[in-house]
Order: structure tokens, then C-alpha cells, then sequence
């Protein structure tokens, strides 16, 4: 058993970084890598008319995201150039064209070519700016960028992690201390996190920072945070609460000081001096209103609990009355809402909501009022029992003809008890086999419900990244989903194990 | 047929018709059978002559499409067909009248522990607590043939044998001290060596507990073996019924001569083995004069025009042909079971799943 959930959990790590890998070929060899600044108007227009400036900003976001290396002339002449001051001349000569129009011709010094010639051997690229200078670019093949991917991905924090040149007596170590509020933690000096391992009053209320997931920057959209950050941050306006700062003051403050990092000693300011007495400064805050994946996850566990709370006694019902007036209707409510597009019984499911007074966004009564609620959860539900439904009556019906049931009553067993006792538990065995797939695929969120009501959760996260062309997002998503679909099917097959005897989950069994 | 006051189940007149797909088939027709208490009675005959059904009566088990169109079942003073609801039926099922099925493999639930499955019963009927159920479903297992009976308990039904499963089934057949137990095939789904222990178990049971067997079966050597009575069906009657001796070695209906031909332990190497030809008529249709007639080599023109009346052989003896009729002509049975107690008992001598042993 142990090595079967071994072996599973290699093969479905290996089946997500393959997945992976294949979307970040894909994503960043197949389309043009023009189309990132799409969405990026803003910058954009502050930069119209200065052409170089445009181009350093567009390499540099293309460095950033992975794409290529993008180098200076400044930096070429540094690693490749004895005379540095030599190597950075650039020549300015007006030239008059035939039609009397002055343009500018830039020339290089023979160190400055030299350089140039240094880096076009190593395969870059060596332009030119238009208003003088020189740089260079190198595209990234496919593979490496997926090498480059994957050595970023996992960020281990050690305390040797932390460089900074004006605190050189930092000290360095890991230990158990007491948070702010006096719970134990695990702590560390001269990590990037102050706390490694620290305990709150927010699920799953244990928390670590030695191991972290970087996907990268957000972009162009929810720009520069960490795609992760995107996802997992509170929303709505800061959360200020009366706090016991880090050295000891009482104040009124945003901070979650558990999610404090290491903020370099040339940037403190009086503020963070007011708060902390050393330099782990740089915290995150406490928002009024939870993070999209939180969003999703309420409508979805409770709209997953209501749709099971209602398919299971109803496909139970149908299938002991099979042919019968309660199995009759629930065919045809089946068959309606198997037939119905979904987005036509959201319309009418919210034109209904709205005649009784729910209203039909949202935003409109917000995160606070519980009627924002109702309506999406109903209808989140009522989507979802239709199949659950007919699974559920199918393989009653299946055991209701199973021998064992003959036998069971020709014991004497009530029909309620067989029903109760013996079919239940069996027809219950694929149904288990789901579960844990529905539960956690809740946090993928609802496309088209969390549109039409404009929720903000992660519904529409990845059709919005795939439009806008937010690559990182679009990657982290696939990752994120890849992996809980493949762990969710590897807890499903474990949970049949719990209620089907029968199931040995064995390294050796089957054909291999 | 007589009135004995031994009988334990009586059966008047049965008659049980099913719908199937807009149709009605009469499955029992006019069948009355008296069962004695303590008696082994075996009901034999072909895949559809509607031995099954029968018993399903007894317990009220017919498939949901079936119905007891007229008739009787007596059983300690009730006419068990008053019998609407399934709560009345409860009182009978499994605590009165038990039964083992054909399929072992299949008769238990297979995500219940079998210490479960045989408790449930024992809690059910028997009002006893979780604990007194336990040791007696430990105790009953024992007596079945099950070895480490305690550990076995909390098995599933997956990590035992056939042959084990079948025994199990006995056991919560037995678990409420039925007066009838029904045992509709219980060794076909089984290998030879193991319907022969099966076989041998139930019989010990039976005068252990002091039940009445009735045994479905067409294998007419498991019936040599166990049977008081046999009784043989077709197309949904009685043709014949007797002591086991009078119908292995005085069979008086064609049918029964048929069956009896077609054992293939009488088969002579190198001869084809007996068959009966033709098939049997469909229950759709009324059925005129005898039911066996059109199959039957020694028809009669009375045969196909008016069904026969049972006939007295012996007080115990009867049979359902126009051959027993008086101004009938004299036919003797088919040379292959003219010698038959010889036979058999050459057969038997030979050990085996028909010998004594």
C-alpha cells in the first residue's frame, strides 16, 4: 500500500511537471511575444515618442518573464571590455541626406566594437538604439526556458538567504521563538521570512514559509505582485486592527506580521522603525475580504454540500420508487436540466431570484450581506445534482437487482433496511470515488456563474489571463489545477479503499 | 392427494401469472402439494417447468411483475397468500421459512463483513444484543465447517471460497431456526467435491434442527441422495410425485421416463447420451390436454384434448398421464431405466458425490 502511493505520487508529479512544461512551450514559443503588451496600454503611453525608452522597458519585461537575456551596453562593456570608459563612447555625427534632412549617426569606439563582436560570438543579438548606444538580446530556446521555469519554481529559505551589504552583523539562525502574540514559532534570522513556521487563526491555521511555490510576476494584468499573491490575497479595502508591534508598541495597523520579509537596511524608514526593530519590515496586510481562491471555495464547498445534500435522498428516492411517480418527475427534472444550457437556467434562476428580492450582481450588497449568497450557491447546486442524480438512482437500481438483495430479504430484512444497510453502502462506492475530486476542483471556481454575478473568484481567472495574455497566470493555473485534479483522482482511489473491503491498492496487483 | 396431519405446508390450487411486456404468462397452473414435516422433498425438472417460482410463493418473493393468481399456501393454520404487506411477510422470511440461493458468490453483500451479515439476522429475529449475536453467529459458523471461526468473523465476503460462502449462507439461513428451508440449487455454481460436502452439510443440519428441506434441483442425483419425496414439474405442474424409490424405480409419467433416460451416467460409451426432444410449450398460451404430449413418444389422442387427472399409483405414489387410465394400452418404460436400482447402485458403489460416505 505504502509503495503503491509512493509510486502513484511520483507518476503524478512527474505527469504534472510534464503537463507544465508542455503549457510553457506552448505559451512561450507559439504565441507572438508582442501580444504581452497588449494590455499594457498605460506604460505604454507614457513612454509614446521615446522610442528607446520602449525598448528597454519591453526587454526588460521580456528578461523578467523568461523570454530572452537581455544586456546594456554598459554590462556587455563590463564583462567583455578591459577599458570600460573606452568601451561606452558612443560618436555622434549629423549626416545631411540629399533632401537636406539632418539625421543622427552613432559610431562605436574600437572597444565598443570589439565587445559587439565578442557578444555576436556568443549568440546574441547586438542592436542599436536611435538615439545611440547598443545592446544585446539572446532568445531563450524552449527547453531552456522550461529549465530556467522549474530551477526558479521551488525557493527553499535558508538563513544564509538574506545579502545585504549595509547589515553585514546580521544574524544567522533558526529557532523557536514566540510570535507577537505569544505562540510558539518557528523563527529564523537572516532568512527572507522572519517566521518559518507560525500558527493563526486562518485555515489550514498551520503555516510555513521554508518551501515556496514563485510562478513569477502577475502581467499585464495585477501587475508585478506574484501570480501566486494574485490568487491567494485578501481583497476589498485594508483591514486595520488595534496590534502589539514586533518591538512591543500598540498601534493601529494592517500588518500581518507572520508574513513579515526581510526589507534591506538602505530602505527602512521612520515608519517601519515606528514598528519593528529589525529588518523584517516588509509585510503583507489584512484585507477586509478573502482572496479569490477563498471566494471560490465558499460558493463552491457550500453549493457541493448542498448539491449532494439534495441528489443523494432524491436519486435514492427515485431509485426505490423506481417507475413510480417520485422517479418519474426526477426523470423529467433531470432531463430538463440536462438539456437546458446552463447559461439560460442561470438567467432564469436569477430573473426568478430577483422577482423575490435577491439581487442579481454580486457587488450590490457585497461580501458582508449573506443575500449576495444565495442565489449563486442555489444554482451552483441545483446545476450540479442533475448528473449526481442519475448516477446515484443507476446504481441503486444496479444493487436493488443484485443477488444479495434477493438473499437479504429472503432473510427477513425490511426493504427500508436492505435499502439502508446494503444497497446504500455499496451503490455509495463510486459515488466516494468523486468526492474528493469535486471537493477540491472547487477552488477552479465556476466560469460562467461567477461571470454572469460577477463574483470575484477564480472562475474566470484563466480565460481572463488566456485574453489578456498574462503567461505567468496562465502557467500557474495550469500547474495549480494540473496538480489538484491529479492528487484529488490519487485521494479518491485512497477514500474507496476506506468503503470498498474489496479495493487493496497494492504495487503489485493488476497486470503489472 | 391425502390430508396428513404431519403436513407442515400445504399448497391448494396454486396458480401464479406474470406480465411480461404486455402479456400474461401462466408460470403455476392449478399445482397442490402437501409437504410433511421432517421430509427431504426434491422438485425437479427443466430451466423454466417453474420449480423456482413455486417456492418463491412460499415467502412471498415472486419478481415484482408476478402475481398468485388463485390458491392456497397452509402453513401453521394461516393461509400465507393473506399475507399483503411486507411486514407480514418479515414474520415468515427467514424466520419461518428460509432460503439458500444458487450462487454463493453473489449471495452476500460484499462490502458487509460476513460476522455482519449472519449477526444482522440473529439481531433482527431474534431480538439479541450486538455481543449475544456475535457468539452465536461464531457458533454457527463453527457448525457450518468454518475453521477459526472468531478470526474469520471480520472477514469480507471476497477472502473466502465458494464452497465457504455457501456454507456461510446456510448459516444465516439456519441463524433463526427456520421450520422450511428452502434450497433453490444450492450446489450448481459449485465444483463436485464441494456439492457433495454442501450436499452432506444440510443433511446433518436438517436432523440437527429439525427443519423440512426443500430442494430445487435438476440433477436427479443429488436427489437420489437426499430426498425423501421428489416431485417433477413441467410446464408449470405436477406430473408426478412420490417416494423417491417409486419414482427412480417405478416412474410412471413419460416426462419423468424422459429425465431419468437422459442421466448421463447411464450413457453406454461410444452411444449418444438421451435426450428429451422438442421443447417445452409456451406459458403464453393455454395449454390443451397434457402439457408433455406433443414431446412424448407414447402420446395418446386423449393427450392432446383433455388434460389428465392425477392418478393414484400408491397412497404415495401419484401421477399426472393418461397412461395410468385403465382403458389405457399397456407400455412398458424405456429399456435404459428398466434396470435402474441395478444401475444406480453400480454408479453409487463406485463412491463419488453419490455415494454414502
Amino acid at each position: 500500500m505504502k509503495k503503491y502511493v509512493l509510486g502513484r505520487v511520483i507518476r503524478a508529479i512527474i505527469a504534472v511537471f510534464v503537463v507544465t512544461a508542455i503549457a510553457i512551450i506552448m505559451i512561450f514559443t507559439m504565441i507572438p511575444r508582442e501580444n504581452i503588451f497588449r494590455d499594457d496600454t498605460a506604460q505604454l503611453q507614457k513612454l509614446n515618442g521615446k522610442p528607446d525608452d520602449i525598448t528597454i522597458y519591453k526587454n526588460n519585461k521580456w528578461e523578467q518573464l523568461g523570454y530572452l537575456d537581455f544586456v546594456r551596453q554598459a554590462e556587455m562593456c563590463q564583462t567583455e571590455s578591459d577599458d570600460y570608459d573606452a568601451c561606452m563612447i558612443v560618436n555622434e555625427h549629423t549626416v545631411v541626406n540629399d533632401n537636406g534632412i539632418e539625421t543622427k549617426e552613432y559610431t562605436y569606439s574600437e572597444e565598443g566594437e570589439k565587445v559587439i563582436e565578442a557578444y555576436t560570438q556568443k549568440g546574441y543579438k547586438v542592436q542599436y538604439f536611435v538615439y545611440g548606444g547598443f545592446y544585446a538580446t539572446k532568445d531563450y530556446s524552449g527547453l531552456e526556458i522550461v529549465f530556467n521555469f522549474f530551477k526558479n519554481l521551488i525557493k527553499i529559505d535558508t538563513p544564509s538567504a538574506v545579502q545585504d551589504p549595509d547589515n553585514p552583523d546580521l544574524e544567522r539562525k533558526i529557532y523557536i521563538g514566540t510570535d507577537y502574540n505569544g505562540v510558539p514559532a518557528i523563527m529564523c534570522s537572516g532568512c527572507e521570512h522572519n517566521y518559518l513556521l507560525y500558527f493563526d487563526g486562518n485555515f489550514p491555521f498551520i503555516h510555513q514559509n521554508f518551501i515556496s511555490l514563485n510562478f513569477g510576476q502577475s502581467y499585464p494584468t495585477y501587475q508585478n505582485p506574484s501570480t501566486l499573491d494574485v490568487i491567494n490575497s485578501s481583497q476589498g479595502s485594508l483591514d486595520n486592527r488595534e496590534q502589539t508591534y514586533p518591538n512591543g508598541k500598540t498601534g493601529n495597523s494592517a500588518d500581518n506580521f507572520h508574513t513579515c520579509t526581510y526589507k534591506a537596511t538602505a530602505s527602512l524608514d521612520h515608519m517601519d522603525a515606528n514598528k519593528f526593530d529589525d529588518n523584517y519590515a516588509n509585510c503583507k496586510s489584512y484585507y477586509t475580504y478573502p482572496s479569490m481562491v477563498s471566494m471560490s471555495y465558499i460558493f463552491g464547498i457550500i453549493a457541493l454540500v448542498l448539491a449532494y445534500a439534495i441528489a443523494i435522498p432524491a436519486g435514492v428516492a427515485m431509485a426505490r420508487n423506481k417507475g413510480k411517480w417520485p422517479d418519474k418527475i426526477g426523470i423529467v427534472y433531470v432531463n430538463i436540466m440536462i438539456a437546458l444550457p446552463s447559461l439560460a437556467f442561470i438567467y432564469f434562476m436569477k430573473v426568478l431570484g430577483f422577482r423575490i428580492g435577491l439581487p442579481d450582481k454580486f457587488p450590490i450588497l457585497g461580501f458582508d450581506n449573506i443575500m449576495s449568497y444565495i442565489l449563486p450557491v442555489i444554482i451552483l447546486a441545483l446545476m450540479s445534482t442533475a448528473s449526481l442524480m442519475i448516477w446515484i438512482r443507476r446504481y441503486m437500481v444496479d444493487q436493488t437487482n443484485a443477488d444479495y438483495v434477493k438473499f437479504a430479504r429472503s432473510k427477513g430484512l425490511s426493504q427500508k433496511e436492505i435499502f439502508r444497510k446494503h444497497i446504500l453502502k455499496n451503490a455509495i462506492i463510486p459515488i466516494v470515488n468523486g468526492i474528493p475530486s469535486s471537493i477540491i476542483l472547487c477552488i477552479s471556481g465556476s466560469v460562467i456563474t461567477e461571470s454572469v454575478f460577477a463574483i470575484p473568484g477564480m472562475g474566470k481567472m484563466l480565460p481572463d489571463s488566456i485574453k489578456a495574455f498574462n503567461n505567468n497566470m496562465v502557467i500557474t493555473l495550469t500547474f495549480i489545477f494540473t496538480a489538484l485534479s491529479i492528487f484529488s483522482v490519487l485521494i479518491g482511489d485512497l477514500l474507496m479503499t476506506v468503503v470498498d473491503p474489496r479495493i487493496q491498492l497494492d504495487a503489485k496487483g493488476g497486470n503489472e | 392427494m391425502e390430508q396428513n396431519r404431519n403436513n407442515i405446508l400445504s399448497v391448494k390450487n396454486l396458480e401464479v401469472k406474470f406480465k411480461v411486456r404486455d402479456r400474461v404468462l401462466t408460470a403455476i397452473r392449478n399445482v397442490s402439494l402437501d409437504f410433511e414435516e421432517g421430509k427431504v422433498v426434491a422438485i425437479v425438472g427443466e430451466s423454466g417447468s417453474g420449480k423456482s417460482v413455486f417456492t418463491k410463493t412460499f415467502t412471498g418473493m415472486l419478481e415484482i411483475n408476478g402475481e398468485v393468481s388463485n390458491g392456497e399456501i397452509w402453513f401453521e393454520g394461516k393461509n400465507l397468500l393473506e399475507n399483503k404487506t411486507d411486514e407480514e411477510w418479515m414474520q415468515i422470511r427467514g424466520k419461518k421459512i428460509a432460503t439458500v440461493f444458487q450462487d454463493p458468490m453473489t449471495s452476500l453483500n460484499p462490502v458487509r463483513t460476513i460476522g455482519y451479515q449472519i449477526s444482522e439476522v440473529i439481531i433482527k429475529h431474534q431480538g439479541k444484543s450486538k455481543a449475544e449475536a456475535k457468539a452465536e453467529a461464531i457458533e454457527l459458523m463453527e457448525r457450518v465447517g468454518i475453521y477459526n471461526a472468531e478470526q474469520r468473523y471480520d472477514e469480507y465476503p471476497f477472502m473466502y471460497s465458494g464452497g465457504m460462502r455457501q456454507r456461510i449462507v446456510i448459516a444465516i439461513a439456519l441463524a433463526c431456526h427456520p421450520k422450511i428451508l428452502i434450497c433453490d440449487e444450492p450446489t450448481t455454481a459449485l465444483d463436485v467435491t464441494i456439492q457433495a460436502q454442501i450436499i452432506h452439510l444440510i443433511k446433518d443440519l436438517a436432523k440437527e434442527y429439525g427443519f423440512t428441506t426443500i430442494y430445487i434441483t435438476h440433477d436427479l442425483g443429488v436427489v437420489a441422495n437426499v430426498a425423501d419425496r421428489v416431485a417433477v414439474m413441467y410446464a408449470g405442474q405436477i406430473v408426478e410425485f412420490g417416494e423417491v424409490e417409486e419414482i427412480f424405480y417405478d416412474p410412471r409419467h413419460p416426462y419423468t421416463w424422459g429425465l431419468l433416460s437422459s442421466l448421463p451416467q447411464l450413457g453406454e460409451k461410444g452411444n449418444e447420451l438421451f435426450a428429451i426432444t422438442g421443447t417445452p410449450p409456451s406459458l403464453f398460451e393455454e395449454i390443451k390436454g397434457d402439457a408433455f404430449a406433443p414431446r412424448s413418444e407414447y402420446a395418446m389422442r386423449i393427450d392432446f384434448e383433455e388434460e389428465p387427472p392425477m392418478f393414484k399409483v400408491t397412497d404415495t405414489h401419484y401421477a399426472k398421464t393418461w397412461l395410468l387410465d385403465p382403458r389405457a394400452p399397456k407400455v412398458e418404460k424405456p429399456k435404459v431405466i428398466q434396470n435402474l436400482h441395478e444401475k444406480m447402485l453400480a454408479l453409487t458403489a463406485k463412491g463419488g458425490i453419490y455415494g454414502e460416505h
